[in-house]
């Protein structure tokens, strides 16, 4: 069954459909509309269609997290949020490392999933840093990248093989940077943190992790993606690195773009994340750096947990937010302030993505393209209403708020999966 | 003000909870110093009995090893004649896997009227406070390296009484600043009662990098810090400062910054020393100065028992009133 979407403003920008009107869904692709024949209609009432988004960090927690999500809970809320392709993280518990754990991701996705869910494994046995995972099985089974989920190295001796492995069978690898011995603390070293007496962590954390990410990936030529960076002289080391031809890309995490270490003066864990917020100069550093180009991509770093996983003094909780399911919604918040223009956020969540893990059938409206869109009201705000969350994680700092932005629809393969 | 500044407060600017020194207001720091000062006799000591209390029960929830500090709120809560339960939770439930929050809605169940709390991470009272029914007080006894109120107030209560308004006084705090709950609340505790001169002396590496938010001058060298002040706190050095390499030694730290009687030359005239103690001679004090006639540490302890007092009379008649 064909679909017709009319009298809509199609925003893809750069793409070749950018303000068409009209857009034509057959076999769970785009076509050009006037070679539907008798196609379903949608009136769309002057609405946006974009691109699906694209996330390149989510916790879905399954296997073994179910008590803080399922790739079912999970996947339904970030299409709430307008995203139709994660990048699901593989810290699970067992962590992602062996084929099995990678096909079983994609059979529950399957199965149960809303999106689509593009598995990444460990480049280490466990996550442990130690030994090298089977990375060519891995790719194999269907993971798109390989990262360490957070957990440091064993050496520098250790990653640099692991970068150097991963560059022979062309595989892109995700890095979090950070210095072991810095690492640590659940508030940035500022004055706020201080103040409220928390365990700091030095931006020297990242920034010192970033230097040894470099270098290795200098040394061993492996396409990295670096993941969240939280402070303005990371941005500064990139711009500098992808200068100098390095082939990197980097993302920054949505509460880094949204809020700083100010966030944390009333003490509510929904604030503790495992990269900590920083200064306000830092999150302008951010935002310029999407806008600049420095910066490639956004990414939720969804992180839903069971309620009782923030039932505890600040710096004795889980670290984390749930926040998937506002994303488009965020995304409006920023360009409605006049902080970070919605283009360039909306490239930050599609065609870039989609270029970085070699994806060219989404994150763009064309003819010929995997049909994956998101239909919404620019001028109907969302009331974000706990009772109406869909993601089992109610770690959400933005309950009770009022955001622009309503979506009334989103398509996966041509197939309507959100209405 | 947010967070535990805010809580602690009723919308009337009353003291429900004591969590911090900061945002306290010069005019609620003086109403409870003078309560603490009305419960000391005529020869300085604290009142052996007042009924202040009777039939109210204080449970002490100590997460972190203290002898000083719970000493003295428990002698504070005996003398305003409240029944006393301490719990030493390390050896207790959460030894067992229980949570804070669990073993806090037990101890509501067991109809307590004031929480006295010691734990080592940060915000931790915060929390209680933020969790239990409304009228239960909680009192901040020392929380990671966030807050020690109760001691900022006896502080606040010795340079009141040897010196005067701290509004005309320069304040030196001397040692490992950055890991001290003490100092922090000390600095609130004086920027409220409008002290023009705070101080910070210290090594960098015990130093926070953001005194001037706070509103306070650091100095690496202790002859420019301690020139003219009226008052001198030392703070006590941990012997993990030197296997963490913050320190080279505890006599390198002395030899830079421990407080001797040249030393003492630098400031006014009649300056006092203050400590929170215990005390380290040889590290941050010599013995002629800690025995000296300008050192008040042992009469620090005893307004610690009156400042707990006022705080605990305060809270819990608070509370009292917002039940009625």
């Amino acid at each position: 069954m064909s679909l017709l979407i009319e009298h809509i403003k199609i925003h893809s920008p750069g793409g070749p459909l950018n303000n068409q009107t009209a857009i034509g869904i057959d076999q769970g692709l785009f076509v050009d509309p006037n070679r539907l024949q008798s196609p379903d209609r949608l009136d769309g009432k002057g609405q946006h269609l974009i691109p699906g988004l694209i996330d390149l960090r989510a916790h879905l927690r399954e296997p073994g997290l179910e008590h803080k999500g399922t790739i079912g809970s999970e996947t339904l809320a970030a299409v709430r949020g307008g995203i139709t392709t994660v990048l699901a993280m593989p810290n699970t518990d067992p962590v992602i490392d062996s084929p099995a754990a990678v096909r079983l991701v994609l059979e529950r996705a399957e199965k149960i999933g809303f999106c689509r869910v593009l598995p990444t494994a460990m480049l280490t046995l466990g996550g442990k840093g130690l030994q090298l995972s089977e990375m060519a099985a891995l790719v194999d089974a269907g993971c798109v990248a390989l990262a360490q989920g957070s957990r440091p190295f064993g050496s520098q001796k250790i990653e640099y093989h692991a970068l150097k492995y991963a560059k022979s069978l062309g595989v892109t690898v995700i890095l979090d940077p950070e210095a072991p011995d810095f690492a640590g603390g659940c508030a940035h070293a500022g004055y706020v943190g201080t103040g409220l007496g928390l365990p700091l962590n030095s931006p020297l954390s990242e920034v010192l992790g970033l230097g040894t990410d470099l270098e290795l990936i200098e040394a061993t030529g492996v396409r990295a993606h670096i993941s969240r960076l939280t402070t303005a002289t990371a941005v500064d080391r990139i711009r500098e690195a992808k200068a100098r031809g390095l082939p990197i890309s980097c993302d920054v995490s949505l509460a880094h773009l949204l809020y700083t270490e100010t966030a944390l003066v009333n003490l509510d864990p929904v604030f503790h994340l495992e990269r900590p917020l920083r200064t306000e100069a830092d999150r302008k550093a951010l935002i310029n750096g999407l806008i600049d180009g420095t910066i490639d991509a956004i990414v939720t770093d969804h992180t839903p947990h069971e309620s009782g996983a923030k039932l505890a003094p600040f710096p004795e909780t889980e670290t984390g937010m749930s926040i998937i399911e506002a994303t488009l919604n965020l995304l409006l918040t920023l360009d409605q302030n006049d902080e970070l223009p919605f283009d360039i956020s909306l490239q930050a969540m599609t065609g870039n993505p989609a270029k970085l893990f070699q994806k060219p059938g989404f994150g763009q409206i064309a003819f010929g393209l995997s049909a994956d869109c998101v239909l919404y009201d620019s001028t109907k705000p969302t009331h974000i209403d706990s009772s109406h969350w869909i993601s089992a994680g109610h770690n959400s700092p933005i309950f009770g708020q009022e955001l622009p932005g309503t979506i009334t629809g989103v398509w996966v393969a041509g197939k309507q999966v959100q209405n | 003000m947010h967070g535990p500044a805010a809580l602690q407060l009723t919308s009337e600017g009353r003291l429900k909870h004591l969590l911090t020194t900061e945002g306290l207001s010069k005019a609620l720091i003086t109403e409870l110093l003078n309560t603490a000062e009305s419960f000391l006799s005529s020869q300085g000591q604290p009142v052996k009995k007042a009924p202040l209390l009777r039939g109210k029960t204080v449970v002490n929830l100590f997460f972190e090893n203290s002898t000083r500090t719970r000493t003295t709120f428990d002698i504070a809560a005996h003398r305003l004649s409240a029944d006393v339960v301490t719990l030493d939770i390390r050896t207790s439930s959460a030894s067992k896997g229980e949570t804070l929050f669990d073993t806090l809605k037990n101890l509501e169940a067991m109809q307590a009227d004031l929480f006295v709390v010691r734990h080592s991470a940060g915000g931790a009272p915060f929390f209680i406070a933020n969790r239990v029914t409304p009228n239960i007080a909680v009192i901040n006894a020392g929380d990671g390296t966030h807050a020690h109120p109760t001691q900022a107030l006896l502080d606040l209560m010795t340079i009141r009484k040897h010196k005067g308004d701290p509004a005309n006084l320069s304040v030196a705090i001397v040692g490992d600043v950055k890991h001290s709950r003490v100092a922090r609340s000390l600095i609130h505790g004086l920027r409220g009662m409008k002290c023009p001169d705070i101080r910070a002396i210290g090594p960098g590496t015990l130093l926070p990098g953001d005194l001037d938010h706070l509103g306070v001058r650091a100095f690496h060298r202790i002859d420019h810090g301690l020139a003219g002040v009226d008052v001198i706190v030392l703070l006590r050095l941990q012997k993990e400062r030197m296997t963490s390499a913050l320190l080279p030694s505890e006599r390198e730290f002395f030899n830079l910054y421990g407080m001797t009687e040249d030393r003492l030359k630098y400031s006014r005239p009649g300056a006092i020393v203050m400590h929170p103690g215990p005390i380290n001679r040889g590290v941050e004090i010599s013995n002629e100065v800690a025995d000296g006639p300008q050192a008040v540490i042992l009469d620090q302890v005893t307004n610690g028992i009156a400042v707990r007092m006022a705080v605990m009379a305060m809270t819990i008649s608070t509370q009292q009133d917002l039940v009625s």
